[in-house]
């Protein structure tokens, strides 16, 4: 389906790789910019836990090198983000969501907690098993209509593009964003960062927002 | 177009107002005024405004922004026959903005609406297997082409009622007191917006106004088609009555048993969209 989040209206060359902003793509790529500025000027909240058994409360605090580290990666999502919502490319999009997939296990990872760091390593796995079928979807594009254009893919001149791709790309894709169900799953969210987790979550939405534009195209 | 946002915005209030009496007089409780929304809206405008001081300030104060910014989005692109497919990336990017609402506070109800509010994305999903359903029947996912596609073969509300019902059940999971309203469920007193009040609960009302009256007419033009605009407000407030009914007679459901029943609805949403694949 051509111009599925409607007609581009400005491109970006860099050689053949093509980057265009679409009504659709224009307005995930603004709300990626908008998290990532948030993620530079927030510092994180501090956590109110109640005391059971006592009229008391506690705050948690974030230690400065976790939150620097949490940081970083929440900005490299943020930018990989990006990337992948205005990429024309389908291996740019790959690269990129799998980049996203590597800094939300970063962000899950510098937590320091045996549970959520459990849940890291369990993301990290389904993350790098989640390249293959993303990957590989990019490569039989590429060996059935010789481009990873998407602009190109989405004229009707080309081959048809065998529909296992676009089961492939979005399996990839729910393979790299599964990051917020790990992260709930091991009560990441009891850690404070909440500028940080918004981020993993955020990244991993744009993400499966964007594949459904990519598979109408291809 | 600014006034006609404003408008959307306040009858959008209304709307909420009218659900919300409808629910006490079903319920045989007197209920508030049809006009306690605006008021609510009118009256956090003025009361004092902090920070909490264990909150992420800039975060705090920029979901609100954001959430009025992104539904000020969707009625732009809804009104000027945009992509259905924006609308459906605003309306799942809410998720979001609720997730950033309960989090940045520090506050554990907050943080408990933000978490269930992440967990409850199964119920986006009917919303997709709606939107796949519209393309596969028109062709495109311009509104201004689904307003013309049915001006021709008339309303898709009876050419794939279960999409239309999938897209009511987004709604329906939208609005307060329904049996999906996990998020802001009384157990966590309100859910991720507890600690948003003064001018912050103003704009988080502003929000829910908008976005009450963006989704009704979502459904309104996705489903009917173009309909003059008295007959939008009518539907709309047709809409909401039944909306009422369902929200006054169902009971809230626990996180469990919403996310178990979102997701068999999705799975039936997924069969009618292959099915209509094949054979449509």
């Amino acid at each position: 389906m051509i111009g599925a989040g409607g007609s581009p209206f400005m491109y970006l060359e860099f050689g053949d790789i093509v980057i265009y902003f679409s009504p659709y793509t224009l307005s995930l790529f603004l709300l990626a910019l908008v998290f990532t500025v948030l993620v530079i000027a927030s510092r994180p909240e501090r956590q109110l836990d109640i005391a059971f058994g006592a009229d008391a409360y506690t705050t948690k605090d974030i230690g400065l090198p976790e939150m620097r580290f949490r940081r970083f990666m929440a900005i490299a999502c943020g930018l990989a983000s990006m990337g992948a919502m205005v990429t024309g490319d389908v291996f740019d999009f790959c690269l990129f969501t799998s980049l996203v997939g590597i800094c939300n296990v970063g962000i899950v990872a510098a937590v320091r907690s045996r549970h959520v760091q459990n849940a890291a390593f369990q993301y990290g796995l389904v993350a790098l098993a989640g390249t293959v079928p993303l990957f590989g979807g990019a490569a039989i594009v590429a060996a059935t209509t010789g481009t990873l254009s998407l602009i190109e893919l989405s004229s009707t001149a080309l081959p048809a593009v065998p529909a296992v791709v676009k089961g492939f790309l979005v399996l990839g894709v729910m393979g790299e964003g599964m990051a917020p169900f790990y992260a709930a799953k091991a009560e990441m969210f009891r850690a404070p960062g909440a500028p940080y987790v918004i981020m993993c979550s955020l990244s991993s939405l744009l993400i499966f927002l964007r594949v459904i534009e990519v598979v109408l195209q291809v | 177009m600014i006034p006609y946002l404003l408008f959307a915005t306040f009858f959008g209030l209304l709307l909420l107002g009218i659900h919300r009496k409808l629910i006490a007089r079903i319920q045989r409780r007197p209920g508030p005024p049809i006009w306690q929304e605006i008021l609510h809206t009118l009256k956090f405008s003025f009361k004092s405004t902090w920070i909490p001081a264990t909150a992420s300030e800039v975060l705090f104060v920029s979901v609100v922004l954001i959430a009025i910014g992104i539904w000020t989005a969707a009625f732009f692109v809804l009104v000027t026959g945009g992509s259905l497919l924006i609308i459906f990336a605003i309306y799942m990017l809410h998720k979001i903005v609720e997730h950033g609402f309960g989090l940045s506070s520090g506050s554990p109800y907050g943080k408990f609406g933000g978490v269930r509010s992440v967990i409850s994305a199964a119920s986006e999903i009917p919303l997709f297997v709606s939107v796949s359903a519209v393309a596969i029947f028109t062709g495109s996912l311009q509104i201004s082409d689904i307003i013309a596609y049915q001006a021709e073969t008339g309303p898709l509300l009876f050419t794939i009622p279960l999409a239309a019902i999938a897209l009511y059940l987004v709604i329906l999971s939208k609005v307060p007191a329904s049996p999906f309203a996990i998020v802001e469920s009384k157990e966590i007193v309100s859910g991720y917006k507890t600690e948003h009040f003064g001018v912050w609960r103003a704009g988080l009302e502003t929000c829910n106004g908008l976005k009450s009256y963006v989704l009704l007419l979502t459904f309104i033009t996705v489903f009917i088609g173009a309909l003059p605009f008295l007959g939008i407000l009518l539907t709309m407030l047709l809409l909401v009555v039944s909306l009422a009914f369902v929200c006054a007679l169902c009971p809230m459901l626990s996180p469990f048993d919403s996310v178990t029943i979102q997701t068999i609805i999705t799975g039936i949403m997924l069969i009618y969209v292959l099915y209509l694949g094949v054979f449509g």
